[in-house]
């Protein structure tokens, strides 16, 4: 049981921007979609530092990146 | 390594790992910064892989960007010694020399010496990357001595102020007073002056940064790996938070490192007259084929 980071695909397409996959320490895992315009993240390597969350909601106030539970579907 | 060197024919791609075969495909290998550089991670298949550094490591960060803004990844060779930055440095498909603690300005000498002999057609890029303990304590004499030299390489020291790797005994490079777990009663002495003993051996480009601005840093990477191909040893101190030791929240590890850059790790370049010649002539060839590229595309879009 881990938290991984999810990228609100929607709300992430709205604005023009790649800042968080900038600040990720892992290599190949905050990666961007530049049909989509937006952000994704390969669940598998992240290991839940929150830095994009801090990038994206304290830094930019977009809020489109949270941490959920790995592996859990609604 | 060169680029012809590492590149498959089309016809074995197919025998070869997938991840090989994409990082020839999508790769830097061979491309330019807009195309493949500290702008766009997260676009294209970077050199580093998964590593084993923990949650949020600012290293970590640090030493993706490092190998984002290679100016040429193909033609590098890093060295590295024992410490948190080698974890993640040897998985990256830039050949890697791990040595003995703290020999590796040592080893860089010899590297360099004889790349220059054997390829003086080439330019081939040795850039050392240690932590704080490796280039400024066990590593010092090595490191001050491949300064005096005059050694043409790239020095870049990842100052976690800490032996991370160990449990967290203090280093030269922690400041005054810092309580540790094998530092309880805190430090007695002060941080040592990295970049004022690099200015007093003889390097001709020194930086200290914390590196939070990715343009800056790439650009500071990049400057000095120029310098050093022509002028003599360069420098970078750059701040990459232990967020395990120093009890930093992994969410508060961008936060503290932007702090730090106003506080003792403030922005400090130092050059030469000789490494500004290059520096400037560098940038300058590289804003005419930028200019030229962005020339082509819209001709090809017409």
């Amino acid at each position: 049981m881990y938290y991984v980071a999810k990228v609100n695909s929607d709300m992430c397409a709205e604005y023009k921007c790649n800042t968080c996959t900038l600040y990720c320490p892992e290599a190949n895992t905050l990666m961007f979609n530049k049909d989509g315009n937006t952000s994704w993240v390969d669940e598998d390597r992240c290991k839940g530092c929150a830095l994009c969350v801090y990038v994206c909601t304290d830094m930019l106030d977009r809020n489109c990146i949270t941490m959920e539970m790995a592996g859990h579907e609604e | 390594m060169s680029l012809a060197y590492i590149t498959p024919s089309e016809r074995f791609k197919k025998y070869l790992p997938k991840d090989y075969v994409e990082l020839i495909d999508f790769g830097p290998f061979g491309k330019s910064q807009e195309e493949a550089g500290p702008g766009n991670m997260g676009q294209f298949k970077e050199l580093m892989e998964e590593h084993p550094m923990c949650s949020g490591c600012w290293m970590a960060y640090y030493i993706r960007l490092i190998f984002a803004s290679l100016p040429c990844p193909e033609e590098t060779v890093t060295i590295g010694t024992a410490g948190c930055g080698r974890l993640a440095i040897s998985q990256a498909a830039v050949p890697f020399i791990y040595g003995n603690y703290g020999d590796q300005n040592a080893m860089a000498s010899g590297l360099t010496r004889a790349f220059r002999l054997r390829f003086p057609d080439k330019t081939k890029d040795v850039i050392t990357i240690a932590g704080d303990g490796g280039t400024m304590d066990i590593g010092f004499s090595m490191t001050m001595h491949s300064w005096i030299r005059g050694e043409r390489f790239t020095t870049i020291m990842l100052d976690n102020e800490v032996y991370g790797n160990t449990g967290g005994q203090s280093s030269g490079m922690s400041p005054k007073g810092a309580v540790l777990k094998m530092a309880p009663m805190g430090k007695d002495f002060e941080k040592m002056p990295a970049t004022d003993l690099a200015k007093a051996a003889g390097c001709v480009y020194i930086v200290r940064m914390s590196p939070t601005n990715i343009k800056a840093a790439a650009k500071v990477i990049r400057r000095a790996i120029f310098v050093a191909r022509e002028v003599g040893p360069t420098f970078i101190h750059a701040y990459t938070s232990c967020n395990i030791e120093y009890s930093i929240p992994t969410e508060d590890v961008f936060a503290d490192a932007i702090e730090l850059g106003k506080g003792r790790f403030k922005f400090d370049e130092y050059m030469t007259d000789e490494a500004k010649i290059v520096i400037e002539r560098v940038e300058g060839e590289e804003k005419i084929a930028r200019k030229a590229r962005k020339a082509a595309k819209a001709e090809a879009v017409n």
